[in-house]
């Protein structure tokens, strides 16, 4: 049997580096990470707080502030373009119409004097050239694809007089409303009830298989990810630390930081009170360890992963399934280790 | 809308009252004697008596008091004590004058403060910003006494464009602008400074909110993500700014009416405080009284026109 040819990525971030100045000195908040997205794939980004998943989305979209953040790419290729380089206007005309964004706090995403309808209905203004009164009919009818109830009632309402469940569909509705061929997610459902979580993430999957489109999911939450990713990166103080398929991942988890992750869900089906933690904390930004940035919290850290930073290879050259460890990552360690005492 | 502003207008009353007993005590309590004012130092005991009589000074107080709060509300604020002219002529000769600068300077400050706030958000700790911040600051601490000399020498005296003593003059459009420019500019540029400044900080915790960043997302374009969505969100402070301080405004414009010879509320009072005329000073806080309740009445109700959330009940 031979592997189905992979289609053409519809996104392809080759190299992305996203910095932030500290007092003077630049520190990367997300250090040179490569992926492609194919067409109607979901690609999961996974990782603690402040691991980069947020900024990698921002800096795809070119919203990193400018004042005192800093992206540089070899290339974020989208419809043969290259984001990394567009003028301000040109990148202008990309956000919300070719990618757009949704994001995680729904109560204060959305503009509390300007209506419902005014805010699904601009992009739609800006991007597709319609008049005003298409605009609306269009903007409606994406509310209802949204299944808010009675959305025509609803149109001329603010963002107070709606729930967080309904205000996050409204965000999606927004959106969705150029057809965009990527949505990057970050964290949708997070301030969201258990029930209504569920019901967006039925609805973003829904979406998703009726337009088409390429999604990258931002999820801290693993559960999220087995119910919705089709592919997994597990991200690590600005790394891509392992990525596989969500089967992959989940069956062989590789390297000790996504192990340990698997390990920390709670789980409500084995009859045991203890939560399983990955004991110390991310190191800060400005203080980066040399070697693996990993390495003080992982159990497995030999004297190489303390002295040199591993890179992200493919377990086996085949392999779509790639780590990032020395340990884990089928590397030769007593060859290395005499290299670096050379 | 239409209840809540009658309810407000109601809760006025008590307060109107207030402020009238408070006024009626204090002028009284003023020292200085209004016969002695009018009839000056030589006038002999026998005039001052009948002088008195004439004012109702020599009338127990409480019927003094009661004659007054009744006559406001009928319309009848009582006879200038100098001048022998009704009071409400004398206010209502001036009240043009005073209102037609406050409006025009709060136009001129709103016109130049508001974009330049919002300019000066934008360009955070650019040197464009600094600018902004050491002008508004400048215009803060600027005597309104002095930039009005300056005005008048600089354009009425050097280049001739306005008229010296322009003494409200408003037989022709031009005569009228002529007259209001300068006194206008000079309180519209200190009301500029105040607005820049709340304006710039409003506007930057608008510019942050999260909302923001979504409409970025979405692909607005800059000029109405400034305009649209982050400048109603920053407005409330400012209409806050800009109703307090047309409250001072009124009694403030005292010192620009002077340098410029204009007629207005805030010259009438000091001449009314200079010279004991009671009458005439309980007649001016009335209307002191009405006019600080009525701008807090629009301020509360612009609050609802910018943002939905707020409600009249």
């Amino acid at each position: 049997m031979t592997a189905p040819a992979t289609p053409a990525p519809v996104l392809d971030v080759w190299n992305l580096t996203t910095s932030f100045r500290i007092e003077g000195t630049w520190y990367p908040a997300v250090r040179g990470i490569s992926f492609a997205l194919a067409p109607n794939e979901t690609l999961a980004l996974v990782g603690e707080s402040g691991c980069g998943k947020s900024m990698t989305a921002l800096s795809i979209l070119g919203l990193v502030p400018t004042a005192n953040g800093r992206v540089e790419a070899d290339g974020i290729m989208f419809e043969g373009r290259d984001l990394a380089r567009l003028s301000d206007e040109e990148m202008r005309e990309v956000r919300g119409n070719g990618i757009s964004m949704i994001f995680q706090e729904p109560m204060t995403s959305l503009n509390p004097v300007l209506t419902i309808g005014f805010q699904v209905t601009e992009a739609l203004i800006y991007h597709q050239n319609l008049s005003r009164a298409e605009a609306e009919r269009e903007a409606l009818a994406l509310l209802d694809l949204v299944k808010i109830p009675s959305a025509k009632s609803r149109f001329r309402e603010y963002p107070h007089q709606f729930s967080g469940g309904m205000r996050q569909r409204v965000m999606i509705a927004m959106a969705l409303a150029c057809r965009p061929k990527v949505i990057l997610a970050d964290e949708p459902t997070t301030a969201l009830d258990v029930t209504i979580q569920a019901q967006i993430l039925a609805l973003l999957n829904e979406l998703k298989a009726e337009t088409g489109m390429s999604m990258i999911f931002i999820t801290h939450n693993l559960g999220v990810v087995a119910a919705l990713a089709d592919r997994v990166a597990v991200m690590y103080a600005g790394d891509i630390v392992e990525i596989a398929s969500v089967g992959e991942l989940f069956a062989r988890p590789t390297h000790p930081y996504t192990e340990a992750l698997l390990r920390s869900i709670p789980r409500s089906d084995r009859d045991t009170a203890e939560l399983h933690t990955i004991p110390g904390a991310v190191p800060p930004i400005h203080r980066m360890p040399k070697g693996c940035r990993f390495a003080a919290r992982c159990p497995l850290a030999q004297d190489i992963c303390r002295a040199m930073d591993p890179p992200l290879e493919p377990l086996d050259p085949e392999s779509p399934h790639a780590v990032r460890c020395w340990v884990r990552g089928g590397h030769d360690l007593a060859a290395l280790t005499e290299d670096a005492n050379v | 809308m239409l209840r809540f502003t009658a309810r407000r207008l109601l809760f006025a009353v008590p307060t109107l009252l207030a402020v009238m007993t408070m006024v009626f005590v204090l002028v009284r309590i003023v020292p200085g004697d209004p016969a002695q004012t009018i009839l000056g130092d030589q006038a002999s005991a026998e005039a001052l008596q009948i002088m008195r009589e004439r004012l109702g000074l020599d009338r127990p107080i409480w019927e003094q008091y009661l004659e007054f709060m009744g006559g406001v509300f009928t319309g009848d604020w009582g006879q200038s004590m100098v001048t022998g002219k009704p009071v409400l002529d004398e206010i209502l000769r001036v009240l043009p004058y005073t209102v037609e600068l406050t409006i025009a300077s709060l136009v001129i400050g709103s016109l130049i403060g508001i974009p330049l706030g919002a300019w000066s958000a934008l360009h955070r700790n650019q040197w464009i910003d600094y600018l902004t911040r050491v002008g508004s600051l400048l215009g803060l601490s600027f005597p309104a006494f002095v930039s009005a000399i300056l005005l008048l020498i600089a354009f009425s005296i050097q280049l001739r464009w306005f008229p010296v003593i322009s003494g409200g003059g408003r037989a022709t459009f031009s005569e009228w602008a002529l007259s209001l420019a300068l006194p206008a500019i000079n309180l519209g540029l200190i009301m500029a400074a105040y607005i820049t400044r709340v304006t710039r900080s409003s506007m930057l915790g608008s510019l942050g909110e999260d909302y923001i960043r979504t409409a970025r997302a979405k692909g607005v374009p800059m000029r109405v993500i400034v305009w649209r969505h982050a400048m109603r969100n920053a407005l409330i402070p400012v209409v806050t700014v800009v109703g307090l301080y047309l409250g001072i405004l009124i009694g403030n414009s005292v010192l620009t009416e002077i340098v410029f010879n204009r007629p207005g509320l805030g010259k009438l009072i000091v001449g009314a405080l200079g010279q004991r005329d009671y009458t005439l000073l309980q007649g001016l806080m009335v209307i002191y009284t009405f006019v600080i309740v009525v701008v807090n009445l629009m301020t509360d109700l612009t609050y609802g026109l910018i943002d939905p959330r707020v409600k009249y009940q």
